[in-house]
């Protein structure tokens, strides 16, 4: 099913997107903040190094100086790790960028907690949350690398802010090449009945993982990818639940305003009676550090832990 | 691309002494407003529009114009002021201040009104964003100035030093950064908070080209900014105002940072700026 000869790094796949777009005639600028090693920008700045900018060890002008570019005519990106992005700058994220409606795009790289071992300082849990109280800012999760290559060319053509939540790991292809990137919908990786379980980003993969190995056991589970976390698609999210009236959500994200939150409301604001069991960062876990995979099971949204919550889910 | 209006000396003081009563007018109607900060800047902003800045009353968003972002924004009530006087926002939009979902909100939108090119408020944010208004025009080989008005007090966020670095390292001599220098911010004088002094030095040492002026004064004002060299080094101009400039019981009055005249008050400033 998951095709891993066509692994990709989803910041390798970011990185062509942007090369191919100057290609094409967009106006394009690429702002780090010393992250270029992060962003594995080395082809972008081997072919346009005049459009890569620099800013140094400087978050809040990184994000102030992106919001000046984009207000000069440029479709201006930062590409930074997250936590220094969205903590660091968020004045600028919310003022610069957000409120003031400029043509920035903000990718988030090594969400989550890609940088597992560095402990919290380089954690973003709490990423999603944070971009979903601010105005005007579209929020994506891209699962591999086609659905990044999809969304980065999305947010280009788009004019206003977004902010993609970057992972830095190789993924498997999960998608077609073909596959079209659909902003405001959720993507049914597998049709199910018993179950839904909804995961965004790269936790697609545990939670598809999961979803073989419960159907041997008997529970049939629809596999949602919320890779659209604004625009949200409450629609096809309203069928899958009212079919399965049984939800999970799994994220490398706190579990307070990220996909759980967002599943929640939409059961609460459609009246819907429905189950659901958040599985993410809960208090008391904030802090913990160490190797991601090991941070995965802690929460319990690796594979193991999806198929368990799952379980006492269907049996009650 | 010019200045519509081009004024001289004589003119532009005429036109800040009528910003200044624009601002108490509109600050006393509001019941609301930061007085001090309006009018310690009333002399630079009238500078810059009927002088310096070049754009197009017709089309604010031509690409061409010179971009100007008032960092600090809470001298909104100057700026508004000023483009009313200009005749970029109509007259009787200055009744509206601060009501709800007014055009003319307690910060710049650049959503209410076109001609204000970001929403600032939060202090420290008008530098960067000028440094890449500036470092775009160069990418783009346009010819636009960028001009950035901050009070001094902002200068207590390291955002501001984040974005001089880079102004140097860029070369942006097409930047203009203005400092309101009246020398007060909300609790105190500044040197009592947080001492910006020696101040010209510290510009000075992150490579800007350092220009010290009597900020009141628009000859002084337009004489230097109109001399500046196109030498690769981003300017800064410390322009020494006072806070409350132009009505003598608010004068660098600390208490006047976001004070209101009463009727009685109102009346004597009026009678002090007669233009």
């Amino acid at each position: 099913m998951l095709d891993y000869s066509k692994a990709k790094d989803l910041r390798e796949v970011m990185v062509a997107t942007f090369n191919a777009a100057v290609e094409e005639g967009k106006n394009l600028a690429v702002l780090v903040s010393d992250s270029t090693s992060t962003a594995k920008i080395g082809p972008f700045k081997e072919k346009y190094p005049e459009r890569l900018i620099n800013v140094g060890i400087a978050e809040q002008s990184l994000v102030g100086t992106a919001a000046g570019m984009a207000l000069g005519g440029f479709i201006a990106i930062t590409t930074n790790a997250a936590p220094f992005l969205v903590h660091r700058a968020n004045e600028q994220v919310k003022n610069d960028v957000c409120y003031s409606n400029t043509n920035v795009k903000m990718m988030g790289l090594n969400a989550g907690v890609c940088y597992g071992p560095l402990a919290s300082t380089h954690h973003a849990i709490d990423d999603v949350s944070i971009m979903r109280g601010f105005g005007n800012v579209q929020i994506f999760a891209p699962s591999d690398g086609i659905e990044a290559a999809g969304i980065i060319r999305y947010a280009l053509e788009h004019e206003g802010p977004v902010y993609v939540r970057m992972d830095a790991a190789k993924f498997p292809q999960m998608h077609e090449d073909s596959h079209p990137f659909e902003p405001g919908k959720i993507d049914i990786l597998k049709s199910g009945s018993d179950i839904t379980i909804f995961a965004m980003g790269s936790t697609a993969h545990e939670a598809m993982a999961a979803g073989l190995e419960l159907a041997e056991a008997g529970i049939d589970a629809e596999i949602v990818n919320v890779s659209s976390i604004r625009p949200f698609d409450v629609k096809g999210t309203t069928v899958s639940l009212v079919k399965t009236g049984k939800a999970i959500t799994v994220e490398e994200h706190s579990v307070h305003g990220g996909i759980g939150s967002l599943i929640s409301e939409t059961i609460a604001d459609q009246g819907l009676g429905c189950r659901l069991k958040r599985l993410g960062f809960e208090e008391g876990k904030f802090a913990v550090s160490g190797p991601r995979d090991e941070m995965r099971a802690f929460i319990g949204i690796d594979v193991k832990g999806i198929v368990q919550a799952a379980k006492d889910m269907v049996k009650q | 691309m010019k200045n519509p209006f081009n004024f001289d000396i004589a003119e532009l003081k005429k036109a800040s002494c009528e910003i200044r009563r624009k601002v108490l007018n509109m600050n006393y109607k509001a019941g609301q407003g930061h007085t001090g900060a309006d009018l310690s800047e009333a002399d630079i902003l009238a500078s810059l529009y009927f002088h310096m800045l070049k754009y197009d009353k017709d089309a604010p968003k031509h690409a061409d114009r010179d971009r100007f972002i008032l960092s600090k924004g809470h001298g909104v009530g100057g700026y508004y002021c000023t483009l009313a006087q200009a005749g970029l926002i109509a007259e009787e939009l200055l009744d509206t201040y601060l009501l709800f979902d007014s055009k003319l909100p307690g910060h710049p939108v650049r959503q209410k009104i076109p001609f204000i090119e970001v929403n600032t408020g939060a202090l420290g944010h008008g530098l960067p964003i000028g440094v890449g208004l500036a470092l775009a025009a160069k990418k783009m080989k346009k010819e636009y100035m960028t001009y950035v008005l901050t009070g001094d007090g902002e200068l207590q966020e390291g955002s501001n030093w984040e974005a001089a670095m880079a102004a140097s390292q860029y070369g942006l001599d097409n930047l203009v950064w203005i400092v309101d220098r009246n020398r007060l911010q909300l609790a105190d004088f500044t040197e009592n908070i947080n001492a910006l002094e020696p101040l010209d030095k510290k510009i000075e040492s992150f490579g800007m080209e350092l220009y010290v002026i009597d900020g009141n004064n628009p000859e002084e004002i337009v004489s230097t900014l109109t001399s500046l060299p196109k030498n690769g080094r981003p300017k800064a101009v410390i322009a020494q105002t006072t806070k409350g400039k132009g009505v003598s019981f608010i004068e660098s009055q600390p208490a006047w940072h976001h004070k209101i005249p009463n009727a009685e008050e109102l009346k004597q400033a009026m009678e002090e700026l007669s233009c």
